[in-house]
């Protein structure tokens, strides 16, 4: 009660109903047990109430994890996928070790930005349902079928406060897939994305040196070399670059490089160069 | 009406000589003596203060004014002039302090003091003044005393010993016999009294001579009876 | 966001046994981008007093110009150097004069005083309002970071050596933990007889 108080939400309605109380239909219990029945405040908007937790002059504010990079691009030979591994919280570096893939079964990947907790539900949830259609359909779903589950999901919860930005990566019948899904509800496919506060930097390195026949190395440098960029030029961006490659055999973990080590290295490639 | 006449009064003469300051000196000239000494471990400031009439009250008006602690003057010449020079000296010295929350160096506050003096030579409606001023101060950082002069034209030397006002010309060719670089504070203050004493009219009292001492303690006027006792060692 | 944080910068300076150290991130960003990773924050005021100006830029230059502006003058009117406590009073002056429309830096002061080789460090909020300690001062983006390390790695009457890597230590672990902040640090050791200028590597994320 003087939580609620504090926070400036007004309704007893809430209360009652959120705790699970004295209404059946939106038991607690049950909606821990199933994410399509998510105890939404009965009579009262969650956008609104949210504003108390996400307002920047709120006195009861929590900072999502908003600054990042990540990027995934398809090639000839899969879809490169790379992230950086920084949270923050205002100019705080909460952590530099987070990881921003999440691997949703051998063969799907998805990133994240934004929201922490939104991407890791969610795909986690993807993942669930990825493996229950596996089994009715004995076959893997498409990159596209996929993709389209989690866009649906989240327009379901659309202007709720959900806040995610991910691209799901796999391969599939069709060959390297890539798409980018976000909390408003869009659902894109292209050969390349970067999203998050660096994916300006990202972009910037990519569109320089992208081609659909790189080969693997290639690739896989590139991918690397935008998200150090990235994580040069953001604040919110940095740590360590953590490297994935999508093959027709699934998802392959190649490295996890601090962005520290990365800056000499290249500092020396660039001097060695003026030589 | 101030717009008007605000000429300077003080304008060069066709030989190149602005007379006007010439005839401030002959005003400080014709003032009562002062004298200044600088010894080893202190200065000593000394001057002449004849009351026209027995009936004056000696002791109520000082021509010898501390600005600081650690610095003090005196003038030869005209007695209001001087005062409004002494307020300006104190407001200078407490606006250095509010600046650098330092007590100001003897050679800032003779500088600023002269920068007053002389720009009443240039400003319209104003004369130069009719004094000049003996400064005398003790420099904590260095550590060592400094004595100054300041004339009306704003003009300032720093002295080993010197003397102002009435018959300072004998005043000075007795200091220069007298002088001696390791003179101590005390022998300095005979000195002074001597000096003063080669033109002095009369029986010298502590009510007719002012005496000021600066040293590593900071710049004090001595009482009369200190003065008395000075006097009586003297002669 | 607080405009001091706009550009985002660190700034310490501790006591040691007969010297001071005075030590400054290198970046200049606007907001999260960073623009510029050889900023200049520390400023030689005289041969043994610094001014290090954590702060938004643009004040940081001219708050920097205007007191080599009255130190020039200082120096030529009373024909010495300034003392380091003197120079704090100078600085408290000049933002004290903006006190309603500020310049938006947090000055931080290291130095010896020029006779008696006594160690000074004082550092002051935006208005100009001073604070001289025993030990260190921290200003800038992460300075919570900041006094955290040095709480833990001051200890008093540091050789030289000692204090360059403690004072070098608090900040690099300080800037770690600060996103607007880093991309290179740069290290003054202040003796009686010289001055050390070191470039620390750091990561530059």
């Amino acid at each position: 009660m003087a939580l609620a108080d504090v926070c400036g939400l007004k309704s007893t309605d809430f209360q009652a109903r959120s705790l699970g109380l004295s209404c059946s239909s939106f038991d607690l219990y049950n909606a821990l047990e199933s994410s399509e029945k998510f105890s939404i405040p009965f009579n009262i908007d969650p956008l609104e109430n949210l504003k108390y937790f996400t307002e920047k002059d709120s006195n009861v504010k929590i900072h999502f994890d908003h600054g990042t990079t990540t990027l995934a691009f398809k090639f000839q030979h899969g879809v490169v996928v790379a992230v950086d591994s920084r949270a923050t919280a205002g100019p705080y570096i909460a952590s530099q070790t987070v990881k921003k893939v999440i691997e949703i079964n051998p063969y799907l990947l998805g990133t994240m930005a934004g929201g922490a907790a939104d991407c890791s539900y969610w795909e986690r949830v993807l993942a669930r349902q990825c493996r229950i259609y596996e089994l009715r359909n004995k076959e893997r779903i498409s990159v596209a079928a996929a993709s389209k589950l989690l866009a649906n999901i989240v327009y379901n919860y659309k202007g709720m406060g959900l806040s995610m930005g991910t691209m799901i990566c796999g391969y599939d019948k069709r060959g390297p897939g890539l798409y980018y899904v976000d909390s408003d509800g869009e659902r894109l496919t292209n050969n390349m994305f970067s999203v998050g506060s660096g994916s300006v930097y990202a972009y910037g390195v990519l569109d320089s040196g992208y081609k659909w026949d790189l080969n693997v190395e290639e690739a896989l440098d590139l991918g690397q070399r935008a998200i150090y960029h990235a994580t040069f030029r953001d604040a919110y961006s940095g740590g360590v670059v953590n490297l994935y490659h999508m093959k027709e055999t699934g998802w392959e973990f190649i490295s996890r490089t601090d962005v520290a080590d990365l800056h000499y290295r290249y500092q020396d490639e660039k001097q060695a160069k003026k030589k | 009406m101030s717009e008007r006449y605000s000429f300077s009064l003080t304008t060069f003469s066709p030989s190149g000589k602005l007379v006007q300051i010439e005839y401030a000196l002959a005003a400080v000239a014709a003032g009562s003596p002062s004298v200044g000494i600088k010894a080893t471990n202190g200065v000593v400031l000394a001057t002449e203060k004849k009351q026209k009439s027995i009936l004056y009250d000696e002791n109520s008006i000082h021509k010898i004014e501390m600005i600081t602690k650690n610095v003090g003057m005196v003038y030869s010449g005209m007695g209001p002039d001087y005062r409004l020079l002494v307020k300006n000296a104190r407001k200078l010295s407490q606006q250095y302090y509010l600046s650098y929350q330092e007590q100001i160096p003897t050679a800032q506050i003779v500088q600023r003091i002269a920068n007053v003096m002389q720009e009443f030579t240039q400003s319209g409606g104003v004369r130069p003044f009719g004094v000049s001023l003996l400064i005398a101060g003790w420099d904590d950082d260095e550590e060592r005393p400094y004595l100054y002069q300041c004339d009306p034209s704003g003009a300032y030397f720093a002295w080993k010993a010197t003397a102002m006002g009435k018959n300072y010309v004998n005043g000075k060719t007795f200091l220069e016999k007298r002088y001696s670089d390791n003179l101590e504070l005390e022998d300095a203050v005979h000195t002074a009294i001597l000096t003063l004493k080669e033109s002095f009219e009369g029986q010298m009292t502590e009510d007719n001579i002012e005496i000021g001492i600066c040293n590593k303690d900071g710049f004090r006027r001595l009482t009369p009876a200190e003065v008395k006792d000075y006097l009586a060692s003297v002669q | 966001m607080s405009i001091l944080a706009y550009n985002g910068a660190a700034v310490i300076a501790m006591k040691g046994k007969e010297c001071v150290a005075i030590a400054a991130d290198r970046r200049f960003g606007i907001q999260a981008q960073t623009v510029n990773t050889d900023f200049q924050k520390i400023f030689e005021m005289g041969p043994r007093v610094y001014i290090g100006l954590p702060g938004l830029a643009t004040d940081v230059q001219t708050v920097a110009q205007r007191l080599q502006f009255k130190l020039n003058l200082y120096e030529l009117r009373e024909n010495r150097r300034i003392k380091p406590k003197t120079f704090m009073s100078m600085v408290s002056n000049l933002l004290y004069e903006r006190r309603f429309g500020p310049y938006f830096v947090e000055p931080v002061i290291a130095g010896l005083d020029p006779k008696t080789n006594e160690p000074f460090v004082a550092s002051m909020d935006l208005i100009g309002c001073p604070m001289v300690t025993n030990d260190f001062v921290v200003s800038g983006t992460c300075s919570e970071q900041m006094y955290g390390m040095c709480e833990s790695l001051w200890e008093p009457d540091m050789e030289p050596d000692d204090l360059f890597e403690t004072i070098s230590q608090a900040l690099l672990n300080a800037l770690d933990r600060d996103a607007v902040s880093g991309w290179g640090a740069v290290v003054y050791v202040i003796e009686k007889d010289k001055v050390t200028r070191k470039e620390l590597k750091t990561r530059m994320d």
